[in-house]
C-alpha cells in the first residue's frame, strides 16, 4: 500500500471520529502549548535579563569582592558583606591592586548599604553607593551620565548624585527630587548598639539619565543614590568595602585570567574576582537550568496527553478490530496495519504540536505584552521597566514539533502492534 | 470443453481444531476436495456443519491443523503471514455481512483491495467504476454503505472482491441477509460472473440457491458427505 494511500486511511478514521480525535489532539496541544510558551518565555526572559546586565557591564572590568565562594553569591550580594574567614576589603586596597599588574588601568572602591532618602515627609527606599565620581564616571562612561545637571568631579560631602527611578519613583514625572533639591540620607547604623538610625542633609548635583538594568556588583542603577567615597566612609563608619572595580587596559580573556589570578593570588584565595563575561555565563547556566525544569514539568502534560493517544487507540482497535479484520482479508499485511495505526498517530501529533505551538507563542506574546500581569507596564514589573519578548528560535519550533511527534508515536506503538497481530479469521467473527 | 480444467483449490484430508476456551472443537474432521477452474460450487450443510470454517481455510484466512490445503498450487501450511496475506490479495471473499468499510464510499469500497496492492490511484477508481457499474451500482458510486439497501452493500462488496481480478470467488451465506426478490438477481449475477469465467465457491444453507451451482457439496459435522453434479 502506498504512503498517501496509508496516510489517506489513517486520515479518514481520524475524521470518522472527530470529537474523539479532537479532545485527543487538545492534550497534545495543551502539553506542546505549555512547552512552547514556557521555553520561548524563558528565552526570552533571558536575552532581556543578559541585555539588562550587559547595560551595566562593561567587558573590561573585574569585580573583587570577599570571600572564595564562587558563582553567583559574589556579584549579587550587597550590603554588609563579609566573609566567613574574617577576611575584609578595605577602601585602600585599591592602590595595591592598580599595583599588581600591567593590565589594571585603574581601581575603584564601593560602599554600599540599604538606606533611605528622604524629602519632606516622604521616604523612600535607596540603595546608598559611596565611589569615586570621577573613576566611576570614567569606568561607566556610557552610564554614570548626567541627564540633568552636572556630576561634579571633586563633588562636596554633601552631594549626590540620584538615578531616575530615585527622583522620579512612579515614572510619571512626579518629581520627588531634582537638582539642588535637599534630601536626607538615611541609614540603620547597624554598627551600633542599640541600633541607630544616622542621617545627614544632602543637595542632589545630578540626576541619571536612565539606564535600565539592575543594581549589581555596583554598576550604575536607576535605583542608586551615590555619594562621595569619603563621605560613605565616614558616614558608615568603616573603611571597609564590599567591593572593588578593576578596569582593565584591554578586555581580552588572556587579560582578564592573567589579572584574576594575579589579585585572587595576591590576596591569598580571600577573594571572588568576577568579570562580567563570568557573570553572564553562571546566568546563563541558571538560565539553561530553570528551563529545563520547566520544560520537565511541561513535558509531564504531554507524556499525559500521550497516555491519552494510547487510551484512544486501544478503544479505537476494540472498535475496529471487524475492520482490520477485512482489511487483512482484503490481503493487507500486518506491518501495513500498524502503520496504519502509527500514521494516525502521527497525525493526532502533528496537528496537535502545529496547534500547540501556534497557542504557545500566542500565550507567550500574551505574557510578554503584560496580558497576564506581567510585562512591562504591568504592576510586577512597573518598577523596573522591564520588558520580556518571547523568543521562538528555530531549534525551540522544530524541537516541540518533533517532540509532539515522537510522544504521540511511542504511545501508539503498543495498540498499533496489537493491531497489526489481530488474526482475520477471528477478527470476523468478533462482534 | 476447450479449455483445459486446471484444478485451483485441493484438499487432501483436512481438518481444523479450534480451541474453544479449553475444550477442543473439531470443525473440520478429513475433508477431501478439489475445485477446477470455472467451477462453480455450493457448500450446502446446516450451521455448525463447518463449511464456514472450510471457506475460511479455502480463503487463506486460516491454517488447517492437519493435512494439506493447495491454492493455485501453493501449499497453505508452509506459507508465512505475509505470503498470506499477498495469497488473499488473489482470493474475492463476501463475507455474509458485506463487511463494507462504513466511512467510505462505494467506489472506495471497491477501490480498497487495490489500494493495499498498491494500484496507482488513477488506474483504480477507473477499474471500481467498471466494477460498479458491471454490478448496475454506477449511480450509487458515491453513497456509503449505510445509504444503500443490504442488496446493494451486497453487490458492492461483489465488486470489491472482484477488484484485484481474483482467481476466484467465495460467498459466505450470500442469500442470507437479503429478501428472496434480491436474492434472485444475486443468483443471476453469479450465474453471469461465473459464465464469464469466474470461478465460483459458495457457502449457504439455500437449498435453492445450491441447485443454481454446477455441483453441491453435502457438509455434516465436518465432514463432505456427498458431492453431486447438478
Amino acid at each position: 500500500m502506498k504512503i498517501r494511500d496509508i496516510f489517506g486511511y489513517s486520515f479518514s478514521a481520524i475524521k470518522l471520529r472527530k470529537l474523539r480525535s479532537g479532545l485527543t489532539i487538545l492534550g497534545v496541544v495543551i502539553g506542546i502549548a505549555a512547552i512552547v510558551a514556557l521555553l520561548s518565555i524563558t528565552q526570552g526572559l533571558q536575552s532581556s535579563i543578559t541585555q539588562e546586565f550587559t547595560t551595566g557591564l562593561s567587558a573590561d572590568t573585574l569585580t573583587v569582592t570577599s570571600g572564595s565562594s564562587s558563582g553567583f553569591s559574589g556579584i549579587v550580594r550587597s550590603g554588609t558583606g563579609t566573609a566567613s574567614s574574617g577576611f575584609k576589603l578595605y577602601v585602600n586596597y585599591t592602590q595595591d591592586i592598580v599595583g599588581l599588574s600591567p593590565g589594571i588601568d585603574s581601581a575603584l572602591a564601593v560602599i554600599q548599604r540599604n538606606g533611605y532618602i528622604r524629602s519632606g515627609n516622604i521616604t523612600q527606599k535607596a540603595t546608598i553607593i559611596g565611589v569615586d565620581y570621577s573613576q566611576y564616571a570614567n569606568l561607566y562612561s556610557s552610564t554614570f551620565v548626567a541627564e540633568i545637571g552636572t556630576i561634579p568631579l571633586n563633588p562636596l560631602n554633601d552631594t549626590i548624585v540620584i538615578g531616575q527611578q530615585v527622583s522620579d519613583p512612579s515614572q510619571n514625572g512626579t518629581v520627588l527630587f531634582s537638582v539642588n533639591s535637599v534630601a536626607q540620607i538615611l541609614w540603620t547604623n547597624t554598627l551600633s548598639l542599640p541600633l541607630r538610625n544616622d542621617t545627614y542633609s544632602s543637595q542632589v548635583a545630578a540626576i541619571l539619565k536612565p539606564i535600565g538594568g539592575f543594581n549589581v556588583g555596583g554598576v550604575p542603577s536607576d535605583s542608586g543614590v551615590y555619594i562621595p567615597i569619603s563621605q560613605a566612609q565616614s558616614f558608615f563608619g568603616t573603611t571597609e568595602c564590599d567591593s572593588i572595580i578593576v578596569k582593565l587596559k584591554t578586555s581580552d580573556q588572556t587579560t582578564i585570567d592573567n589579572v584574576s589570578k594575579v589579585i585572587t593570588d595576591y590576596f591569598g584565595n580571600e577573594v571572588t574576582v568576577q568579570s562580567a563575561t563570568a557573570v553572564l555565563n553562571t546566568m546563563s547556566t541558571v538560565f539553561s537550568t530553570l528551563q529545563l525544569f520547566l520544560v520537565g514539568i511541561a513535558a509531564i502534560s504531554l507524556l499525559v496527553a500521550g497516555i491519552g493517544i494510547m487510551n484512544i487507540m486501544i478503544v479505537s482497535l476494540m472498535e475496529r478490530t471487524r475492520e482490520i479484520g477485512v482489511l487483512k482479508a482484503l490481503g493487507m499485511k500486518s506491518r501495513t496495519v500498524l502503520s496504519i495505526f502509527l500514521c494516525e498517530a502521527v497525525i493526532i501529533g502533528l496537528i496537535g504540536a502545529v496547534i500547540g505551538i501556534a497557542s504557545g507563542w500566542g500565550l507567550a506574546s500574551l505574557v510578554g505584552r503584560g496580558g497576564l500581569g506581567f510585562g512591562p507596564g504591568s504592576a510586577l514589573t512597573n518598577g523596573s521597566g522591564f520588558a520580556i519578548n518571547p523568543v521562538l528560535t528555530p531549534t525551540v519550533f522544530l524541537g516541540a514539533l518533533a517532540f509532539g511527534i515522537v510522544v504521540s508515536i511511542v504511545f501508539a506503538l503498543y495498540p498499533a502492534w496489537r493491531a497489526s497481530k489481530i488474526r482475520p479469521s477471528e477478527a470476523m467473527r468478533y462482534e | 470443453m476447450a479449455t483445459p480444467y486446471r484444478t485451483i483449490v485441493q484438499a487432501t484430508d483436512l481438518t481444523k481444531t479450534y480451541m474453544l476456551g479449553k475444550v477442543p472443537v473439531e470443525a473440520l474432521r478429513g475433508i477431501n476436495l478439489r475445485v477446477e477452474i470455472g467451477d462453480f460450487l455450493a457448500i450446502l450443510g446446516p450451521s455448525g456443519s463447518g463449511k464456514s470454517t472450510l471457506l475460511n481455510l479455502i480463503g487463506a484466512l486460516d491454517k488447517p491443523t492437519s493435512g494439506t490445503l493447495e491454492i493455485d498450487g501453493v501449499n497453505v501450511s508452509t506459507l508465512k503471514d505475509n505470503e498470506l496475506a499477498d495469497l488473499r490479495r488473489n482470493i474475492g471473499f463476501v463475507f455474509q455481512f458485506f463487511n463494507l468499510i462504513p466511512r467510505l464510499t462505494a467506489l472506495n469500497n471497491v477501490e480498497l483491495p487495490m489500494s493495499i496492492a498498491g494500484v496507482k490511484k488513477s488506474e483504480r477508481e477507473k477499474r471500481a467504476e467498471e466494477l460498479l457499474e458491471m454490478v448496475d451500482l454506477k449511480n450509487r458510486i458515491n453513497h456509503k454503505p449505510a445509504e444503500l439497501s443490504g442488496g446493494q452493500q451486497q453487490r458492492v462488496a461483489i465488486a470489491r472482491a472482484l477488484a484485484n481480478n481474483p482467481r476466484f470467488l467465495l460467498l459466505d451465506e450470500p442469500t442470507g441477509n437479503i429478501d428472496s426478490k434480491t436474492a434472485h438477481e444475486l443468483i443471476d449475477l453469479i450465474k453471469k460472473l461465473n459464465s464469464d469465467g469466474v470461478t465460483i465457491i459458495l457457502v449457504t444453507h439455500d437449498q435453492h440457491l445450491a441447485r443454481e451451482a454446477k455441483r453441491t457439496a453435502q457438509m455434516l459435522d465436518g465432514e463432505i458427505t456427498s458431492i453431486t453434479v447438478n
